[in-house]
């Protein structure tokens, strides 16, 4: 009890510093560039839907919650504090914790006044039966009211008893978002994957998705929305995903 | 050949959204133009800084002429919590972006 009290207070002065908002975003699968303001806290949770029907149908919804969290002018980091997900399949049903992970943010360049604003983007992230390494090259640049954004990652994946399920993925993003106005943005989101199971090409694994976003922001809180649907015909795929994110800063 | 021009257009597009250059280096003309005010080029280089890192946070910069001058003050005011400033950064930020909005 004491211990909770205490635990309680730490947090609670934590978040009596910390008061301004980390940022909102214009894009759901890609990671933009800029970097949170020094100070800030944010949550942000992201819930994505996921159906698929080829060749069995099967939906998952996953669940992430990250505390975001701006050191400097140029970097940030975040805690991703749970990461679960419900799925429902022929073969099984229910809620699995999956992993928590860590994040790192470090941007060189500025997207308004410099040619291309970069960024670069360290993940990792370990649960029971799962441990990842992500890392990621963030490109971005503002012409006006226009984003545009491109983002390239790189990950490996290590799951199932004993990590013996591994995989490599690569992965390229591009986005383009419009402010109507300050609040509001539309925008569009493709991604490509290419999956390489046990580190080998011999599947050939490439899937493409593709879909308009939508986000919305006002005081310290922003909303999110993309819609992805999967313009290849990959197996064990969704046929379309929706992701919500959905932010506040304390 | 149809692919060319289009690609052609996007460019010009890009261009000319490139060429609308909505947050200039700070100049000598530019702090002349805050006589009366009386602010240094280095608030107006730091109001610079500023405005390129923490606004865009949340949204895109918007072109000065968009607001009046005077409507300028209380804009920066608005936001500034949500960005974090420190009354000084919000005075350089409105600075430059009233030296800005006098040379329009």
């Amino acid at each position: 009890m004491r211990l909770a009290l205490r635990l309680s207070i730490f947090v609670a002065a934590i978040l009596l510093t910390m008061s301004a908002f980390g940022g909102a975003r214009h894009f759901t699968y890609l990671y933009e560039a800029p970097t949170s303001v020094p100070g800030s806290l944010e949550l942000e949770n992201w819930i994505t839907w996921q159906r698929g029907t080829n060749p069995a149908r099967f939906d998952q919804v996953d669940f992430r919650h990250e505390l975001e969290i701006g050191i400097t002018d140029h970097l940030q980091a975040s805690i991703y504090l749970a990461d679960w997900f419900y799925e429902n399949d022929p073969s099984r049903s229910g809620f699995t914790y999956s992993d928590s992970a860590i994040e790192l943010i470090y941007n060189l360049t500025n997207p308004v006044i410099d040619p291309v604003g970069l960024s670069v983007y360290g993940e990792i992230s370990g649960g029971r039966q799962h441990f990842e390494l992500e890392s990621k090259l963030i490109a971005q640049k503002n012409l006006g009211q226009l984003i545009l954004d491109y983002n390239i990652t790189l990950e490996a994946e290590w799951e199932e008893q004993g990590l013996q399920k591994h995989q490599g993925e690569l992965q390229q993003a591009l986005g383009a978002s419009y402010e109507l106005s300050p609040r509001i943005s539309v925008g569009l989101e493709f991604l490509h994957e290419f999956v390489f199971p046990d580190w080998g090409d011999e599947e050939k694994i490439r899937n493409v998705f593709a879909g308009p976003n939508v986000a919305f922001r006002r005081g310290n809180w922003f909303v999110t929305v993309t819609v992805l649907a999967q313009a290849t015909d990959t197996p064990n795929e969704a046929d379309f995903m929706v992701r919500t994110i959905f932010g506040f800063g304390f | 050949m149809k692919k060319i021009s289009m690609l052609s257009v996007v460019v010009a597009c890009l261009s000319a959204c490139q060429l609308t250059d909505y947050v200039p280096p700070v100049d000598p003309q530019m702090a002349a133009a805050t006589r009366g005010r009386h602010v240094d080029v280095a608030t107006l280089r730091e109001g610079r800084r500023l405005l390129v890192h923490r606004c865009i946070e949340c949204h895109t910069l918007p072109p000065v002429w968009h607001y009046a001058l005077e409507d300028w003050p209380n804009i920066v005011n608005s936001m500034s919590h949500r960005a974090s400033l420190k009354p000084v950064e919000r005075d350089a930020i409105v600075a430059y972006i009233l030296a800005l909005r006098s040379q329009r």
